[in-house]
């Protein structure tokens, strides 16, 4: 798995060398010898008349905690296709003589695998700073392995509160975790959507059960009611169960929802078929967070219609970082970026912003990432608290679908 | 846990979902049961089939151009080729090799082959498999029923009474039986169990692909999507009772009933507690299953 560690030319010829010379060979060991001396003496000729600008050569080695199968693989597929990006643009020269390169390990989306990829990665590859996971399960599984091994952790994709609260000195989110996000559409929806009941459906995990508490605290607080709250397990394929439960409930304004897309696209299908929200022509508008990527609306179809959820990456933005990385994507890939592809992007441009600013290993990595108060990025800033939760709130742009699945930005933030 | 007060009209409705639900485990669940009566095998790779046929399906509507009837056909015939291939290549040389195992061992190889290579081919992110009926939706008092369910209910009972037309009045069917029931004593009576055997994975691997395709529009379309039926199906083949196909499809319309009461009543979160509660309480009360065809306990 993964991509092997990026070697120097004369490191290459080295080894292959090297391996020739323990061939089993019908000229025996003085064979092998003669092969290791040849070995030795090319590689050391070859290093006396190497040019000075040794520093090009210089790596700085990502780690890529990503899930690569299961049922949370789309994050993963996507997220390289972003790093891949990124490193592309930044080897073209280099930073501060710094080339970039990284080695992906599945960790699938859960605790036990994340938790073995992470302990492959630092003990084979030994990173200077590592990516990922997405699933909250997993990065919380994989932090300790992490901090242990005093390697700063860039995380993007998971909302947990846990992951930065109290503050764990290795671990850095440039997302909105779930309790900023949790209370900034509960208040949208109470004050601009006049909502004042909901109810909630979310994932038995601990992202859908913290988003989902997150939302119910904020929303009963400013006087809304929470009619049901249903948590479901990643198991379960056929919703229109729990959307017939939920349209014996009567009238509800809003169904704040936290799933992945595979089952967030069933449940607005359902939600529509019962006739509950506005997508089947009902009452209810679905709300949700970053959980679901670009292209959602699409593959819902009709159903959607309505569904108001924050993004993390706008591709309508008119900044020029935006619209370079859209046209380079686009140039790139043949498709659109989506938020996952913006993310891991950032990821690995923060990464390049602290190399920028003298960082060359793990523990300068670190302090240079705690220091961070204004890397403008395509999905957003980043400021680090002291938590190491990026506190920027332009990193939240609510979409609501229009009738031909296109989004109406609201503009709330 | 708190019980949620409802109307008939939910009752009624929960019902249709789970009838809806319950047949499409008939589906996955009826092919597990006939490679296991006939030859007492326990096949890891069936969920395999079933998303194989439901990319079939989706690749027949969207690349060619074809109708979801049409794709539920090409589906049908996908598995079954496919079944054909693999029994041919892998599980045929296997078990003339002897021994139980091997076999049993290659259905899980055969499983993770199909499963990345499919993650390969398709890529890991969901596919949304749409068919006109998913959108035309039926409502009286209260209730409402897609034309998709009435496809997936149609479909099923036309597919039972066909098997059941099969393995009762031809002479396949008969023979088939014959070779559930003694394998060595049928092949003395002049029936080749080999051919038996070929025609069951084929038609066992037919009924997933269908399955698939009929299941596409509800599930999680991806490369692993088969495999979040597949452990209902073999609760369903053990409450039914392993090899039973009448057991089968009761049960498998009992689970189906279970999971959207369980789902209204209770929570969908307590769904997998109740049915594998359910099939703990059957293997350790009735291990024949729920209708017994054979006098041996099935674990």
């Amino acid at each position: 798995m993964g991509n092997p560690v990026l070697l120097t030319p004369i490191e290459r010829l080295a080894h292959s060398l090297l391996r020739f010379g323990t061939l089993k060979t019908s000229g025996g060991a003085m064979r092998k010898s003669s092969g290791l001396l040849f070995a030795l003496g090319i590689s050391i000729g070859l290093m006396a008349t190497a040019p000075t600008g040794l520093a090009q050569d210089k790596t700085i080695k990502i780690g890529g905690l990503l899930p690569i199968s299961g049922p949370g693989a789309y994050f993963g597929a996507q997220d390289k296709q972003g790093v891949e990006l990124a490193l592309e643009e930044l080897n073209k020269t280099g930073v501060n003589g710094y080339k970039f390169a990284i080695q992906y390990e599945d960790s699938a989306c859960g605790p036990l695998p994340a938790t073995q990829a992470a302990r492959r990665l630092i003990d084979q590859y030994k990173p200077d700073v590592i990516i990922g996971e997405e699933c909250s399960d997993a990065t919380l599984a994989i932090m300790p392995t992490i901090a242990q091994a005093k390697i700063p952790l860039i995380n993007a994709g998971s909302s947990a509160i846990k992951i930065t609260e109290p503050g764990n000195p290795w671990t850095f989110r440039i997302m909105p975790n779930e309790v900023m996000q949790g209370v900034d559409i509960a208040t949208h929806a109470y004050n601009d959507l006049n909502a004042r009941s909901a109810v909630l459906l979310y994932e038995n995990t601990n992202a859908g059960i913290g988003n989902a508490k997150v939302f119910n605290e904020t929303f009963t607080k400013l006087g809304g009611k929470i009619v049901a709250e249903i948590g479901f397990g990643r198991e379960v394929n056929d919703f229109t169960a729990i959307a017939t439960r939920i349209a014996g409930l009567g009238s509800v304004d809003v169904i704040p929802t936290y799933t992945l897309e595979g089952q967030g696209l069933k449940i607005t299908q359902a939600l529509a078929q019962a006739g509950v929200v506005k997508g089947g022509d009902g009452p209810a508008i679905q709300l949700g967070t970053i959980w679901l990527p670009f292209g959602f609306e699409q593959k819902a179809g009709k159903s959607s219609t309505g569904y108001i959820r924050i993004v993390q990456f706008d591709p309508t933005d008119e900044r020029d970082i935006v619209r370079n990385f859209v046209g380079n994507f686009k140039a790139r890939f043949n498709s659109d970026p989506t938020h996952l592809n913006a993310h891991a992007y950032d990821q690995i441009m923060l990464i390049a912003d602290v190399v920028k600013r003298g960082a060359t290993d793990a523990q300068s990595i670190r302090d240079a990432l705690a220091a961070t108060k204004d890397f403008v990025g395509v999905t957003g800033s980043v400021e680090f608290d002291e938590t190491h939760q990026n506190i920027r709130k332009d990193t939240m742009h609510y979409m609501e679908t229009r009738l031909d699945l296109s989004w109406n930005a609201l503009k709330w933030n | 846990v708190e019980l949620i007060p409802v109307n008939a009209a939910i009752v009624i409705q929960q019902a249709i979902n789970g009838v809806v639900l319950g047949s499409l485990y008939v589906l996955v669940a009826l092919g597990l049961t006939l490679i296991y009566g006939v030859l007492v095998q326990i096949n890891f790779a069936h969920a395999d089939f079933v998303t194989i046929g439901a990319f079939a399906a989706y690749f027949f509507m969207h690349l060619a151009g074809g109708s979801y009837l049409a794709g539920i056909a090409v589906a049908l015939v996908a598995g079954g080729m496919l079944g054909w291939l693999i029994n041919l290549s892998i599980f045929a040389p296997l078990r003339r090799m002897g021994g139980e195992l091997p076999p049993l061992i290659a259905t899980i190889g055969v499983s993770v082959m199909l499963q990345n290579a499919m993650l390969a081919w398709f890529g890991p992110v969901p596919y949304a498999f749409e068919t006109p009926y998913s959108q035309q939706v039926f409502r009286i008092a209260g209730i409402f029923i897609t034309m998709q369910s009435i496809l997936i209910i149609a479909v099923s009972a036309t597919t039972i009474a066909l098997l059941y037309v099969f393995m009762k009045f031809t002479f396949l069917g008969k023979a088939l039986r014959a070779v559930s029931q003694d394998y060595e004593t049928a092949g003395l009576m002049g029936i080749n169990p080999n051919h038996l055997i070929l025609l069951t994975f084929v038609l066992a691997s037919a009924l997933a692909g269908m399955g698939g395709a009929m299941l596409a529009p509800v599930l999680v379309l991806t490369p692993f999507a088969g495999a979040s039926v597949i452990v209902k199906a073999f609760a369903i083949v053990i409450i039914g009772g392993f090899g039973n196909v009448e057991g089968t499809i009761l049960a498998g319309l009992l689970v189906g009933l279970i999971e959207s009461y369980t789902t209204q009543f209770l929570a969908p979160g307590l769904i997998d507690i109740v049915v594998f509660g359910l099939l703990l309480l059957m293997l350790a009360f009735r291990p024949t299953g729920l209708i017994s065809e054979r006098r041996e306990e099935n674990v």
